[in-house]
């Protein structure tokens, strides 16, 4: 097992390394530069600035500058934010974050009640509506959803705030804090939750209703078993087993920023920063926050693996 | 003042507060959906221009419990304030306007742009107009207590000059004496800079230049608290400090909590008397909501696109003051002058005459913004009305192609040898765009022009237009402090649409070389005529700006020079 882990992180370095090209390359050769933002500039002093942020100097060279302070841990430093990367993130992530494990918990649950009950119900009214319900939630656009969730529930209704993580100027600590900040999560959260919990719910109820055909099931049934013990040990387990894999890919997803929704709702995660260094041509922000994803998605692959051995005894890690 | 100037997307972005801030190419997204629709389906007619005016709140009983709660605090929502809050150091506008607040000019601006003693009480321009004389306030402190001297004023200028500054500020065009010495190491100070006492200091220039004094005047930094660590050639150390600045300005920061929220205490020192409103607050507020965070009570100011549908939301709001006033830029078609086809000025005018320009900012404005034929704002001091209104005129358009030598073809698309007559243009993703397109479209097919729209982000337009790849494009130029801000584009140097023409230049440089204010007024009546007639680039619009401000705070005339900074010490909220 531990010859297996170090293995695949061995392999990951030659994929992580692929993947800094070409993100470097794709971003270094989108149009335009951080200085060429600022267009009323003189030349000479545009020159000045592009000499002093190294950005005259050839592509593949500003490249292996940027791998030698990656490779001694220094993700530079972001022009626009006069910060390191490595800062700024901080800044930022875990905003992101506390809103994204908050949906990605509700959407998982949400989905595998939905989906295991519209499975064993199948085509009943229930399953008809929820599948109706899910899809509806799952075509809208985030910023319609959002607008339309402000619209009644800060403006009409005024029970929770129209965006921000806090209230202006608000000086809380210890659980009045917890709880204002909960109160401001309410609408972001219920948008993520809403727009990912469609997909989920079809695909637990697809993986369930395979599984509860199978002869296992039926013999957990002939043996007499509850009809519950018999649904949430035999039949879930299984059809949960797939859905290990697609948690392994939420990882990153994790830190990655929700930018429409973070947008509308003024929420201070990282996927404005994202916006804004992609805007900004703030190359060092854009390479720092896009390899950390790499990293993650390479990682949450292997957990996704290392999971599966330890749920499903049948595989095996070599 | 030292707001940087920045070609923006024309129309890209409901102008945050003040023109200044600019952060960017963000998408302007779409910013009322979602509420309830008054849509004002007259508009879509000719509309009178709004006037600029304050119009006042007309229920303050409907004012959310949220605002009349917060007794001593000001909310003012920004789009994005990202941290650097060094006046000379930040990239976005909105840093400027968070900075705006905590650092105090030598000059400062009145709601006409015109200068008007800040930190300086007064200063002398010597009868050669090279050298500068700045006679400071007595009594000045900074908001830790310290003296504002002259020796703080030097050191400004003096690490603007130093050769690892990396700022945007651009010194060079005062040409103060020794400057270039210095940036190059050859010499340890500047000679031109000379303190003479504690409150006096000389400036001594090289060249005659009208911006100079703008560009000299700017915020101080303290040397004792920015200069400790200064060595010349170096100034990395200046980074550390952008989180914790400390200048003269009304107020001081308290904390800035990212992506949140930046917060102010009123400074005791400041030389105009201790700000009424002890707590000043910028929220972070996104295009998208921040009319229901308005709303909603939860800031007390903030900026909107202006047009009828916003203006009768608010309105309607009861508690708002609506303040409406004309922005100080121009948004215009940048025109490709390396083309060998628009070097016709006849083609340039063609293209002027037969676009209905009128048409498309009324049915995007509804009112909110106004034909513009010169490169200057109806609020600026040189403005002049006296020139060609190039109204929308196909005929005219027509001849004046017939004329230059295109002959419609046989598909109703103008020729000359060989070549038809197409235009790209470029643009940018707004609601301007959608509009445009399709009339230009019609209008040009008219008078046998084929018109090729792109429509990009707004770096890759920039490259884009870099790489000479287009004939038209829209861009919209930042706050214009000065009027020879507007036009210095046009000349031989600055020119990256290929555009030269020596008696422009030579008018530029005559409006610069002269301080006294009557004197550039004709010389650029007379430099505004000649462009309107040769047409570098298409003149496009001046656009209105609209903000609102909660009832409960007095004393708040937001302009077009200052934005709401100028107000800021002396507001007051009404319990």
């Amino acid at each position: 097992m531990w010859q297996y882990i170090i293995r695949r992180l061995l392999q990951a370095i030659p994929t992580l390394l692929g993947v800094s090209i070409i993100i470097f390359f794709v971003f270094a050769l989108t149009p335009g530069d951080y200085v060429d933002t600022n267009i009323q500039l003189t030349p000479e002093k545009a020159h000045e600035l592009k000499v002093l942020y190294g950005l005259d100097k050839p592509i593949i060279e500003r490249y292996f500058i940027w791998l030698g302070n990656v490779m001694k841990g220094d993700f530079g430093f972001s022009l626009q934010f006069q910060k390191p990367v490595t800062s700024l993130l901080n800044d930022y992530i875990w905003n992101s974050f506390l809103i994204a494990i908050v949906s990605l918990i509700l959407t998982w649950t949400i989905a595998i009640l939905i989906g295991v009950y519209s499975a064993l119900k199948k085509y009943s009214w229930f399953d008809v509506l929820v599948t109706l319900g899910v899809f509806a939630a799952m075509s809208f656009p985030s910023f319609f959803l959002g607008l339309l969730l402000i619209k009644f529930f800060a403006v009409d209704l005024k029970w929770l705030p129209v965006g921000g993580m806090t209230y202006g100027g608000s000086n809380s600590t210890g659980m009045a804090y917890v709880l204002e900040v909960l109160k401001h999560m309410i609408l972001p959260v219920s948008v993520l939750t809403m727009l990912s919990v469609g997909s989920l719910t079809r695909y637990f109820r697809a993986n369930m209703l395979d599984v509860i055909r199978q002869d296992f099931v039926r013999t957990a049934r002939a043996k007499g078993l509850k009809e519950r013990v018999v649904i949430f040990k035999h039949a879930l387990r299984n059809a949960s087993l797939p859905a290990i894999t697609l948690l392994g890919f939420e990882l990153p997803g994790l830190f990655a920023g929700a930018i429409i929704t973070e947008k509308i709702f003024a929420w201070p995660g990282v996927g404005h920063i994202h916006m804004q260094a992609l805007d900004n041509r703030d190359y060092t922000v854009l390479m720092g926050f896009t390899m950390f994803l790499a990293i993650l998605t390479v990682l949450g692959n292997l957990l996704a693996d290392i999971f599966y051995s330890v749920a499903d005894p049948r595989i095996r890690l070599k | 003042m030292n707001n940087k100037l920045k070609l923006v997307p024309a129309l890209l972005l409901s102008l945050s507060l003040v023109l200044s801030a600019c952060g960017g190419a963000q998408d302007s997204a779409s910013n009322t959906a979602g509420q309830s629709a008054t849509t004002d389906t007259k508009s879509a007619e000719a509309p009178a221009a709004v006037k600029d005016g304050i119009f006042k709140a007309t229920d303050m009983s409907k004012n959310p419990e949220a605002a009349k709660n917060r007794k001593d605090t000001f909310i003012v929502g920004l789009t994005e304030p990202e941290g650097v809050f060094n006046p000379y150091f930040y990239h976005n506008g909105y840093d400027g306007n968070a900075s705006d607040a905590m650092f105090a000019s030598l000059i400062d601006y009145d709601k006409n742009g015109k200068q008007v003693p800040g930190l300086a009480e007064s200063w002398d321009v010597s009868p050669d107009n090279l050298t500068y004389t700045f006679h400071l306030r007595k009594g000045l402190k900074y908001s830790d207590g310290s003296p504002v001297t002259a020796d703080d004023v030097a050191f400004t200028l003096t690490i603007l000059h130093d050769k690892s500054y990396d700022g945007e500020f651009d010194i060079t065009p005062a040409h103060i004496k020794g400057g270039q010495e210095y940036k190059e190491g050859k010499a340890s100070s500047i000679e031109g800079i000379k303190v003479i006492d504690p409150l006096t200091i000389q400036i001594t220039t090289t060249e005659v230049n009208a911006r100079t004094l703008g560009l000299i005047s700017g915020p101080v930094l303290s040397k004792a608290y920015y200069g400790k660590n200064y060595k010349q050639g170096d100034l990395s150390y200046i980074r550390t400090l952008h989180s914790k600045p400390m200048g003269a300005g009304p107020y001081k920061l308290d904390k800035f909590i990212p992506g949140q929220e930046v917060r102010y205490v009123a400074n005791p020192y400041y030389y105009k008397g201790k700000p009424a409103i002890e707590h000043f607050i910028y929220k972070v507020s996104t295009p998208d909501t921040n009319l229901q965070m308005f709303q909603a009570g939860e800031t007390d100011y903030d900026g909107f696109t202006a047009n009828a549908e916003n203006f009768e939301q608010l309105q309607s709001l009861g508690f708002a003051n609506v303040n409406v006033y004309t922005a100080s830029n121009y948004a215009y078609l940048d025109i490709n002058h390396k083309k060998p086809y628009l070097q016709d000025k006849r083609v340039r005018q063609a293209l002027a005459y037969g676009l209905n320009r009128q048409q498309i900012v009324d049915t995007n404005y509804q009112g909110y913004a106004t034909v513009a034929n010169i490169p200057a704002s109806t609020v600026s001091w040189a403005y002049t009305d006296d020139v060609n209104k190039y109204e929308y005129n196909p005929e005219k358009a027509k001849q004046l192609l017939d004329e230059a030598g295109w002959k419609v073809g046989a598909d109703g698309i103008r020729e000359k040898d060989g070549k038809k007559l197409t235009i790209t243009w470029l643009g940018t993703k707004s609601s301007m765009t959608d509009i445009l397109v399709p009339i230009a479209t019609e209008n040009y097919k008219e008078i046998g022009i084929q018109f090729q729209p792109e429509i990009m982000d707004f770096n890759a337009l920039l490259t884009k237009r870099e790489q000479g790849d287009y004939d038209l494009a829209s861009l919209s130029t930042s706050i214009l402090l000065d009027p020879s801000d507007g036009v210095e584009g046009f000349t031989t140097k600055m020119a990256d649409n290929g555009y030269s023409d020596p008696k422009v230049d030579e008018l530029y440089q005559k409006s610069i070389s002269t301080l006294d204010i009557n004197e550039r007024k004709k010389i650029y009546t007379e430099l505004f005529k000649y462009l309107n007639d040769d047409l570098p680039v298409i003149f496009f619009f001046n656009r209105k700006v609209m903000s609102a401000t909660n009832g409960r705070i007095h004393g708040l005339e937001p302009n077009s020079y200052t934005g709401i900074s100028g107000d800021l010490a002396k507001l007051t909220i009404e319990n």
